[in-house]
C-alpha cells in the first residue's frame, strides 16, 4: 500500500484537530481571564496601598501648624530613607516653597493621580494634593516604578503564556490528529482495494476499540456479506458453466456424430446442422454471459502491467483492417501519443476488439472507423469513432446493458453482449466508458486515469 | 496413430473425448482418477494427454505439476469448466501445453491434440517449410509459390506458417486465433475468415483450387497436395 504524505490542510480539517483547537481556545480564554483578574486585582491592591500611605502622610502634614509646615516637610524628606517619597509645598500661584518635587500643573485636592516619569527628575509617581490651612498646596507623592514594573511583568506573563497556550494547542491538535488521520488513510486505501474487487481484504481494526474501530468493524461485517454474495454468484456461475454448458456440449457432440453416420438421412443431417447452428448461438451467448460474470466477479490484477500504447493499437488495427476492408469501411489509426497504460493487455485488447468489431459492423459501406488515443493531465483516452447511425442519447445507457440490440441492429450478427463485455473490462480496470455523438456516428471513449 | 491418455472423471465427457480421438485414428486409454492418471503417464509411453482440471482426489494442476517435476514432457491439453483467464494462466504455468474450456466441441478438442502432436514432431530449428510448390523461408521470412515471391505482412506470414506446420489438419478459427495472434477470446468467425481470404488472394493461382480449404462448420485446413 503506497504511503501518502499527510498535508497540513488535511490535518486542519480533521475533527480531532478542530476539537483540540476549540478546547485550546476555551482553555486559553480561561487562563487569560484568570491572569487578567490577578493582574487587575493586584494592580488595584498596590494602588490602594500606595494611596493609604499617601493619606497617612497627608493627615500628618495637615495636622501641622502653618508655621511649622515647611519644616515638617523637610523633616519628612530627611526621614524618608527608601527614596520613594516625594513632598512639595507650593504657593497659591504654584511657586515651589519647599520640597523635592516640582510639578507645574493643577490638582484636584484629595484625589490621587498618576504622573508619568520625568527623566532626570523622578520616576512614575502617584501624587496626592491637599490644601494647607493657609491655602497653599501640599503635594505628597510616591514613586510607583516597582508597581509599574510588576504590572508590566504580569502583562508579559499574560501575553507569553497566551501565545504558549496557542502554540501548544495547535501542536497538540496536529499530533492528536496525525494518528487518526493515518488510520483513516489506511481505511481509505483498504476500502479502495476492496472496491476494486479484493474481497479478501478487511478494514484494519486496532485493539483500542474506539469509534474508528467500531466503524471499521461494521464495514468489515458488510464486506463479509458482500464477499459471501459474490462467492455465491460466482458459485452459481461455475455451476452453470459445469452443469448446463457441459450437457449442451454433449448434445452438440451427439449431433456431430449423428451427422457423421455413414447411413444418415440427408434431411435429418440438414435438420441436425440447423440445430447445431442454433446451439452454437446459445453456447456463444452463454460464453459471453459467463465471460461478463467472470469479469465482474473478478478482482484480478495479476495480469496488470504497464505497456506502451502504440504497439497494442497498431496490432488491433492490423487485426481488424481486413475485416473493415471486406465491409468497405476505411479503418484508420489516428495520431497515437508516446504514452503508456497500466492494464491487463489481453483484456484491453479484447475490449477494443469488441469496439472495433461493432464500429465496423454498424458503419455503412464507404464509412470510416478511427481508432485514436490522446493524452491529457487526467490520463489517457482511447477512442473508437465510426460513421454509422450512432445512438440517440437515451439509447446510450441502454446499450451497455446485456442483450441490448439497437433498433437498426436487425440482420447484423452478434449476441448483443459485446458492449457489456467492454463495460465489464473497463470497470475491472477502474477506467470509465463513455458513449458520445461523433456527428455522424458513435464515439466510444475509454478513459484511463494517469498512472 | 498416437497413444493418448484421457484423464477425465465425467463419464459422458470422457466418452466424447475417446470417441472423437478414436475417430481421428488414435489409441486412447481412459482413467477417471488423477493419481492413477499420473501413475500411468509416468509408466507408459503416451504421445499426448487430455487432463480434466477438476478431478476428485488429485486435481489436474497437481497432476501436470507432478509430471513436469518428474521431467516427463508429455504434451498435455488441460480441459476445464473454469474459463477465467487466471485459470488458463494457472493451467499453462503449471505445465499444461494448451487449455480448453468446457463445453467444447469434441472436434475442437481433437484438433488441439493434433496441434500438440505436430508441435512435438516439428523440428523447431527448421529453416524452411515446403508443401507442394509453396516454400517458406523461416529465416529470411520469405515465401515463394512455384518460385514466384509472394509478399506477406507480418501476421499473414505467421498465419501461413501455422497453417503449413499443421498441413492436413483441420484447425478451428478459435485455435487459429489463439495460436497465431495469442489472444484467448472469441473474436467472431468473420474476422478469421477475412484474414484467410486475404491470404488466399495472395497465394492462390487461377488454374488450381486453393490450398487453404474451408471445412464447413469446423474451420480451415491447409492441403498438402
Amino acid at each position: 500500500m503506497p504511503i501518502e504524505r499527510l498535508h497540513l490542510g488535511q490535518i486542519r480539517r480533521t475533527s480531532t484537530f478542530r476539537l483540540t483547537a476549540l478546547f485550546g481556545l476555551v482553555f486559553a480564554v480561561g487562563v487569560i481571564a484568570l491572569l487578567g483578574l490577578i493582574y487587575g486585582l493586584s494592580a488595584r491592591e498596590l494602588t490602594l496601598r500606595t494611596d493609604r500611605i499617601l493619606r497617612v502622610e497627608a493627615r500628618r502634614l495637615r495636622a501641622s501648624s502653618p508655621e511649622t509646615l515647611p519644616e515638617r516637610i523637610t523633616s519628612a524628606l530627611a526621614h524618608s530613607t527608601s527614596g520613594l517619597n516625594y513632598f512639595a509645598l507650593q504657593s497659591r500661584s504654584g511657586e515651589p516653597i519647599v520640597g523635592n518635587l516640582t510639578i507645574v500643573r493643577s490638582f484636584r485636592f484629595d484625589h490621587p493621580v498618576n504622573i508619568a516619569a520625568q527623566p532626570g527628575a523622578h520616576g512614575p509617581l502617584r501624587v496626592l494634593a491637599i490644601e494647607a490651612p493657609t491655602g497653599e498646596t501640599i503635594l505628597i507623592a510616591r514613586d510607583i516604578a516597582p508597581i509599574v514594573d510588576l504590572r508590566r511583568r504580569i502583562l508579559e506573563i499574560l501575553i507569553g503564556s497566551g501565545m504558549a497556550i496557542v502554540v501548544l494547542v495547535l501542536g497538540a491538535g496536529v499530533l492528536l490528529s496525525l494518528a487518526p488521520l493515518r488510520r483513516v488513510r489506511d481505511l481509505q486505501a483498504t476500502s479502495r482495494a476492496i472496491a476494486a474487487g479484493r474481497f479478501d481484504l478487511r478494514m484494519p481494526v486496532s485493539t483500542r476499540g474506539d469509534e474508528l474501530d467500531l466503524f471499521a468493524g461494521t464495514v468489515n461485517t458488510m464486506i463479509e456479506e458482500v464477499e459471501r454474495v459474490v462467492a455465491q454468484v460466482k458459485g452459481v456461475t461455475d455451476a452453470v458453466a459445469h452443469d448446463l454448458r457441459t450437457p449442451l456440449a454433449h448434445v452438440r457432440g451427439q449431433l456431430e456424430r449423428a451427422i457423421a453416420l455413414p447411413d444418415a438421412d440427408p434431411r435429418s443431417v440438414a435438420l441436425n446442422r440447423a440445430a447445431m447452428v442454433d446451439l452454437d448461438l446459445v453456447l456463444e451467448r452463454f460464453g459471453a454471459l459467463l465471460r461478463i460474470s467472470q469479469l465482474e466477479a473478478s478482482g484480478r490484477q495479476a495480469g496488470f502491467t504497464t505497456i506502451p500504447l502504440a504497439p497494442l493499437l497498431d496490432s488491433l488495427c492490423e487485426l481488424y483492417e481486413p475485416l473493415a476492408e471486406d465491409a468497405g469501411v476505411a479503418l484508420r489509426l489516428g495520431p497515437i501519443p508516446d504514452a503508456t497504460i497500466r492494464c491487463d493487455p489481453h483484456l484491453l485488447f479484447e475490449a477494443i476488439s469488441n469496439l472495433l468489431d461493432n464500429a465496423i459492423k454498424f458503419s455503412p459501406s464507404g464509412g470510416e472507423v478511427v481508432l485514436g488515443a490522446s493524452l491529457d493531465p487526467e490520463g489517457v483516452s482511447l477512442t473508437v469513432r465510426d460513421t454509422g447511425r450512432g445512438l440517440a442519447p437515451h439509447e446510450r445507457a441502454a446499450a451497455l446493458r446485456r442483450f441490448y440490440r439497437g433498433v437498426d441492429a436487425a440482420g447484423i450478427p452478434g449476441s448483443g453482449l459485446g458492449l457489456s463485455i467492454v463495460a465489464a473490462i473497463v470497470h475491472l480496470h477502474g477506467f470509465t466508458l463513455e458513449l458520445g455523438d461523433a456527428a455522424p456516428g458513435l464515439i466510444v471513449r475509454i478513459r484511463a486515469p494517469a498512472a | 496413430m498416437a497413444r493418448i491418455l484421457v484423464i477425465e472423471d465425467d463419464p459422458a465427457t470422457a466418452d466424447h473425448i475417446v470417441a472423437s480421438l478414436q475417430a481421428h485414428g488414435h489409441v486412447t486409454t481412459h482413467v477417471a482418477d488423477g493419481a492413477l492418471g499420473l501413475e500411468r503417464a509416468t509408466r507408459e509411453p503416451f504421445d499426448a494427454a487430455t487432463l480434466d482440471r477438476m478431478l476428485p482426489g488429485c486435481d489436474g494442476l497437481s497432476v501436470v505439476e507432478a509430471l513436469r517435476a518428474r521431467r516427463i514432457s508429455l504434451p498435455v491439453l488441460m480441459i476445464s469448466a473454469l474459463g477465467d483467464v487466471d485459470e488458463r494462466i494457472a493451467g499453462l504455468r503449471a505445465g499444461g501445453d494448451d487449455y480448453l474450456v468446457k463445453p467444447f466441441a469434441p472436434e475442437e478438442m481433437a484438433m488441439r491434440i493434433e496441434v500438440l502432436l505436430r508441435r512435438r514432431e516439428d523440428p523447431a530449428n527448421t529453416a524452411t517449410l515446403q508443401v507442394g510448390d509453396l516454400v517458406i523461408d523461416l529465416l529470411r521470412r520469405e515465401v515463394t509459390v512455384a518460385g514466384q515471391p509472394v509478399r506477406l505482412l507480418h501476421m499473414e506470414f505467421r498465419l501461413l506458417e501455422f497453417l503449413v506446420r499443421h498441413a492436413g489438419e483441420t484447425l478451428s478459427r478459435r485455435i487459429i486465433f489463439e495460436q497465431v495472434w495469442g489472444y484467448y477470446f472469441d473474436p467472431g468467425a468473420n474476422l478469421i475468415n477475412v484474414h484467410i481470404a486475404r491470404l488466399r488472394k495472395k497465394l492462390d493461382r487461377p488454374d488450381r483450387p486453393s490450398a487453404i480449404v474451408t471445412v464447413k462448420g469446423e474451420g480451415y485446413r491447409f492441403d498438402a497436395d
